[in-house]
């Protein structure tokens, strides 16, 4: 982990057999009671236990099913400014479907999502402006060059990037000089750095990363510790909810959810 | 199934998260950052161009092959028991409109498809409402299917001799017919992508719209080329045409938000 971001290093998630499959096994830590799956511990923790954030974002029995299937049930979960929240879970277990019902894009099958930003809830429209969002299924104009993609998706935020706000954007996510190169021509590695780039138009105060590493080199990873710093410490608050099975990156969460996986 | 709390409102929100709540950057200028940004990236791919165009100058060519020596022919009219040109203005302009609605509705499905297919409808989703994506991929479609009837009507009246009737007549059955025909393929457009059938879905969820705009626009093409039509048919037909663009996109609008969401 690089010295000069703020993550500290957090408790390794228990990994322990799961006995109902579609049953979250969660972890919490330090004063942040993040996540309450169980009758028992909502029970347990249902006391003032957080003063509250700028930010936060609360799932409330959240389950999802495709089709017969269901994916995950019975979610209970709460992230505050300050936190990252980290979603583990096998391949196919939902980590990246949580992730889109958390960003509005998505509605659950079951539960609720509560998405607060200066105390005020946002329906899934307004919560999708109100997040950076980065996916491996996320893409960005190939036919464009970078520049024209972050001043479009600038203009749609109601924001005009001058020359020097774009030269900042690229040189944060380590793109400066590509400005002007399509994004086809772009490596898969280039592409990731432009996607934080394109979720950190807004500075916005929350952040959603699924497999935020993904193609990305040491300094890329470098860079996604900076910014997961930077979201801790936002003015005005800020928080993080990673879905990932990287050891390495799910040692930055605070707090945990393991979803379980059919089959 | 599960619900999502729907209580937003300006009270208490700082100024960032207001203006991302709030919608960015309006509902106008939000279509028009798409519109812009869907021309550059044709004007650099000419995917749409090339499609709608390739296809209406081989469908040309062949019809000025086909018709050579149709257009000079005369034929007897049972009605009348007099002879009249055996293919009428009529008929030339239901064959312009039949080119131009195939040639749309193989080349305009591209608006959504392209998005669904390269996954930028995501980097969308996230940055823009509903409404303005409908309004700036139907403003997209319509200056493509503006472009291609401007240079394909006078083409096909050289071919065909088709005349042009009265202009004002002329002109305004053409813009309702590209309003009414931009209108229909963008909301087919966007039905097939979600449907994820691409090209192959795209003609059999269009062919109910196609076939009522087809019927409209042959009743408006025969109503061009009567010299002094009564005001009640001029009405009837052009209107007609005119209404039904205008209720298409009404509708396609309205319900495009589910689509969108879905």
């Amino acid at each position: 982990m690089s010295e000069n971001t703020q993550l500290r290093a957090r408790d390794r998630v228990e990994t322990s057999g799961n006995a109902d499959a579609h049953k979250p096994i969660t972890h919490r830590r330090g004063r942040a009671v993040g996540i309450v799956n169980t009758a028992q511990e909502k029970e347990r923790n249902s006391g003032p236990c957080l003063a509250p954030g700028a930010v936060s974002v609360e799932l409330a029995g959240v389950g999802h099913r495709f089709g017969a299937r269901a994916v995950f049930k019975d979610i209970h979960a709460r992230v505050e400014a300050g936190q990252t929240l980290v979603i583990t879970g096998r391949n196919g277990s939902g980590k990246s479907t949580l992730l889109r019902i958390l960003a509005g894009l998505l509605p659950p099958a079951a539960g609720t999502v509560t998405v607060q930003v200066d105390g005020e809830t946002l329906d899934p429209v307004a919560r999708r402006r109100a997040l950076g969002y980065v996916a491996p299924d996320l893409t960005l104009y190939r036919e464009l060059t970078a520049a024209e993609n972050l001043q479009f998706f600038a203009r749609l935020r109601g924001i005009h990037l001058t020359r020097e706000d774009l030269i900042a954007a690229l040189t944060e996510v380590g793109l400066r000089g590509r400005g002007r190169d399509l994004v086809g021509a772009y490596s898969s590695g280039m592409r990731q750095r432009l996607k934080y780039a394109f979720a950190l138009l807004t500075r916005p105060p929350i952040l959603l990363l699924d497999e935020p590493t993904a193609n990305l080199d040491v300094d890329g990873i470098a860079m996604v510790e900076r910014i997961l710093a930077a979201q801790r410490e936002r003015p005005g608050g800020g928080l993080a909810v990673i879905a990932t099975n990287e050891p390495r990156e799910v040692e930055w969460g605070d707090t945990w959810i393991r979803l379980g996986a059919e089959g | 199934m599960g619900r999502y709390v729907d209580t937003v409102g300006s009270r208490g929100v700082s100024a960032p998260a207001r203006a991302m709540a709030s919608g960015g950057s309006g509902w106008l200028a939000e279509a028009w950052a798409l519109l812009l940004k869907d021309l550059r990236a044709e004007l650099r791919t000419k995917v749409a161009l090339s499609t709608v165009g390739l296809f209406t100058f081989s469908s040309l060519l062949l019809l000025s092959l086909a018709t050579a020596t149709l257009k000079e022919k005369l034929a007897l009219d049972p009605l009348t028991n007099q002879m009249r040109p055996a293919w009428d203005a009529a008929g030339k302009m239901g064959l312009l409109w039949l080119l131009l609605c195939f040639a749309a509705f193989s080349g305009l499905s591209h608006a959504f498809v392209h998005e669904e297919e390269t996954g930028t409808v995501m980097a969308l989703r996230l940055s823009m409402s509903a409404g303005a994506v409908y309004a700036g991929k139907l403003a997209f479609n319509l200056l493509i299917l503006f472009a291609v009837a401007l240079v394909v009507t006078p083409v096909f009246m050289l071919i065909t001799g088709m005349p042009l009737g009265a202009p004002i007549v002329f002109l305004i059955v053409m813009v309702s017919g590209c309003v009414g025909l931009a209108g229909a393929a963008t909301i087919v457009g966007a039905l097939a992508a979600k449907a994820r059938g691409s090209g192959a879905l795209y003609p059999a969820i269009g062919l109910p719209l196609l076939v009522v705009f087809l019927l409209l626009l042959l009743n408006a093409a025969n109503t061009t080329f009567i010299v002094h039509p009564p005001a009640l048919r001029l009405v009837r037909d052009i209107g007609g045409l005119l209404s039904y663009g205008i209720l298409l996109i009404t509708v396609s609008a309205l319900t495009f938000s589910f689509v969108w969401e879905d």
